[in-house]
């Protein structure tokens, strides 16, 4: 025993493991990045300033860490005290955010869901433990320091065809996560559960039941196959205690016909209490929607004046080729306005944001012409906003769609259920842009093209430096000067971006983290190597 | 008898690459012989090359898969208890993180690797090599190595800390050369409390580890 007695010695105090408070939770991103989007806001701005327009150009990538197996990766890096938190479907990797070296890594073994099936979006942080969710819709956590699972709880059931994929949301306890998939007639829900015990607090569910308040948006039967997916991270405002969700399409996606009126609460935005799961308040941007523009995209909270008068704003660029202004206290409707050209199915918003239809221009059976196309004119890759230049910033796609309708009836057990499609029309016209709004009056100040880029690609991030990083799907990462757009800086990852940027500093260098389709990247400004260690 | 390689053949258990995995493989192997090997075509019947495909299979099953005699409740005990597991393992979310988690364990070991790793000094698991560094600013931090390269290191230190480190940062790195698991187990406890954490251990499944398909991770033939 003397042995078992001298390794006892050694140690084994309380965790002194890094421990993220509800206080640094609310923080906006500084050294660290422990959210999705950065902060509750989700306004992607970091405070760092190392990185600026006057230096950008001797931006170097530091290290490259290859995940194995990985390909299409969607995840957002978090970095907790120098540690980096990245993943892919059912896999999570723990990596030293200086150097990409491994710390540790989990898989998560499936009973029978494919294990590969994404994407997965990335991690939650509180106290000691990480979270994330499963494509057999688990949500876990896991000791930070060790990646020992500490408990699992069981969101949905996968029987059923639903996964979970988006990064969770972790706030006052509470672990947020939502599921998919809304294009298979799953009805959507959102489901609180203790960050400390994994015990299930409450669930929001995205369509009302029978009797219930918006249960007569649906007819028929309808809402039983009804979609409405919480696909992505939302956000949270402390002071209002209030979640912000963006609630996905209607089921099925291009047929409206099963499913007359409004179809509550898709293509919505709802306001939560944190505390309880009810509903404060709904805007629905896409009534009625047939396009599958689920109105997912994030919601960005900034507190600023409108109309003379500061107010506590929700901005938000929706799929369906609209930029919402609202009161995230009330959920008022303030301002509306195109935000591509290629919009052919409302001619404006009236006065309360519902869309002023064009009639005729929907599905059909033959087959018509409909701006955006189901793509969207913007989608789920993040936008951002920075402070210091007043502009919102996000991805925009120019392009419309060949849209049908057929009557294809629901399947349980996780099969398609969309009742149409549409053939995207690649003409001159389909372009991707990063475009910059007034916040308040979606006024355009200026946009870049991604040249090369057959899709959307990935989302963005501000810096104070005075610079907005933006990863393309041509694999290009690009630094544009925030208040001209103009490139400042590029680097040819190899690879498809499909994800968001970040930023963090550890022993006082700013580090940019970014997922490519196989790789995450951590670049820094060059500086001379020291010598070599080895 | 216990599947380790032998003079002029490989290991039928363990981590060798290409194992013939599937019932039907080592039937074939055992009946055909491996050409331009010393492993011959057996010429039994075949009833007979069955039973010593199950006796493989059996040799290679995990712990779990195995009747380990003992009380496994009493084991658990003696885990939490005089064995004082939890201070380095976790098991089902509780207990310490410096060595690995012991959740699934019976899944994942045969029943003799279990038992070496209670009773005899084995190779160090990659990820928990004891370390002990000394930074040019004069901290001392152990632990364990969870990587290492040419030019970084990272460690988790006996309070559950991470400490990354460039190596330029550090002045002195020296790496333990035996593993932190004890292996007096067999002689610290009781030859029934021993067993009874066999046992226990064995038991210790929270979900099986991938079974491979027929035919999947085959040698080409």
């Amino acid at each position: 025993m003397k042995r078992l007695a001298l390794i006892f010695l050694l140690g084994f105090a309380s965790s002194l493991c890094a421990q993220i408070t509800d206080k640094q939770l609310e923080q906006s991103p500084d050294s660290d990045w422990l959210h999705y989007n950065g902060g509750y806001s989700s306004q992607r701005h970091s405070g760092l300033d190392q990185i600026k327009l006057s230096n950008v150009g001797s931006l170097v990538s530091k290290w490259v860490y290859h995940v194995p197996g990985g390909g299409g990766l969607q995840c957002v890096p978090i970095v907790v005290d120098s540690v980096m938190y990245i993943t892919q479907p059912n896999e999570i990797y723990a990596l030293d955010s200086r150097s990409g070296r491994l710390i540790w890594q989990y898989h998560h073994i499936l009973a029978k869901a494919p294990d590969r099936e994404g994407p997965n979006r990335g991690v939650a942080v509180f106290e000691d433990k990480v979270y994330f969710t499963t494509t057999d819709s688990f949500v876990i956590a896991l000791n930070a320091a060790s990646g020992n699972v500490l408990w699992q709880s069981k969101i949905a059931e996968a029987s059923e065809g639903y996964h979970s994929s988006a990064a969770p949301l972790v706030a006052k306890g509470k672990v947020l996560v939502g599921v998919i998939y809304g294009d298979r007639g799953l009805n959507g829900f959102l489901v609180a559960f203790d960050a400390r015990t994994g015990e299930r607090l409450w669930q929001f569910d995205s369509i009302p039941k029978p009797g219930e308040p918006g249960s007569e948006s649906w007819a028929g039967d309808s809402w039983k196959h009804a979609g409405g997916a919480t696909w992505l991270t939302g956000s949270y405002d402390p002071e209002l205690n209030l979640l912000y969700w963006a609630i996905g399409n209607p089921s099925p996606d291009f047929n409206g016909d099963v499913r007359q009126g409004d179809n509550l609460y898709t293509d919505s935005m709802v306001a939560l209490d944190l505390n309880t799961g009810k509903m404060k308040w709904h805007f629905q941007f896409t009534p009625h929607d047939v396009m599958d523009w689920d109105g997912a995209e994030i919601p960005v909270l900034v507190d600023a004046p409108f109309d003379g008068k500061m107010r506590k704003l929700l901005v938000q660029a929706d799929r369906n080729g609209f930029y919402y202004v609202l009161d995230r206290e009330t959920g008022q409707f303030l301002h509306g306005s195109k935000l591509a050209r290629q919009v052919n199915w409302a001619t404006g918003l009236t006065e309360q944001g519902r869309p002023i239809l064009v009639p005729g221009i929907e599905p059909s059976l033959k087959g018509t012409k409909v701006c955006p196309s189901s793509t969207g004119a913007t989608n789920w890759m993040s936008p951002t906003y920075n402070p210091q230049t007043g502009l919102f910033y996000f991805v925009a796609l120019e392009g419309c769609g060949l849209a049908t309708k057929n009557t294809e009836q629901f399947r349980p057990g996780g099969f398609q259920y969309r009742g149409g499609g549409d053939v995207l029309l690649k003409d001159d016209t389909w372009k991707v842009y990063v475009r910059a709004l007034e916040l308040t009056t979606g006024k355009q100040v200026w946009e870049q093209e991604r040249v090369g880029s057959g899709s959307l690609g990935g989302g963005l991030l501000s810096a104070a430096g005075g610079v907005i990083f933006s990863g393309e799907l041509n694999g290009e990462f690009v630094a544009l000067n925030a208040r001209t757009g103009q490139p400042v800086w590029h680097f040819n990852t190899g690879q498809p971006i499909n994800s968001q940027p970040m930023t963090y500093m550890v022993d006082g260098k700013q580090y940019v983290g970014l997922t490519a389709s196989s790789d995450v990247f951590g670049f820094t400004l060059f500086e001379p190597e020291k010598a070599a260690a080895k | 008898m216990d599947g380790a390689e032998g003079e002029r053949a490989p290991a039928l258990v363990g981590d060798r690459r290409f194992f013939r995995l599937s019932e039907n493989a080592l039937f074939d192997t055992i009946k055909n012989g491996i050409p331009g090997t010393a492993m011959p075509a057996l010429g039994l019947p075949d009833d007979d090359i069955w039973r010593i495909v199950v006796f493989i299979r059996a040799m290679r099953a995990s712990a779990s898969d195995v009747d380990v005699p003992g009380d496994a409740e009493h084991g658990a005990a003696v885990f939490s208890g005089k064995g004082e597991c939890l201070k380095c393992h976790m098991l089902l979310g509780k207990g310490g993180i410096i060595g690995p988690d012991l959740s699934n364990i019976g899944a994942q070991m045969t029943l003799q690797h279990l038992r070496e790793s209670l009773t005899q000094a084995r190779p160090i698991p990659i990820g928990y090599r004891p370390v002990k560094v000394v930074t040019r600013s004069g901290e001392t931090v152990e632990g364990i190595a969870k990587n290492e390269d040419g030019f970084s290191i990272q460690i988790l230190d006996f309070h559950d800390k991470l400490h990354l480190y460039d190596k330029s940062e550090l002045r002195q790195i020296v790496h333990g050369t035996t593993s932190l698991m004890p292996h007096n187990y067999d002689q610290a406890l009781s030859p029934g409390e021993y067993q009874d954490l066999v046992a226990m251990l064995a038991h210790q499944v929270t979900v099986k580890v991938h079974v491979k398909e027929q035919g999947e991770g085959e040698v080409g033939r």
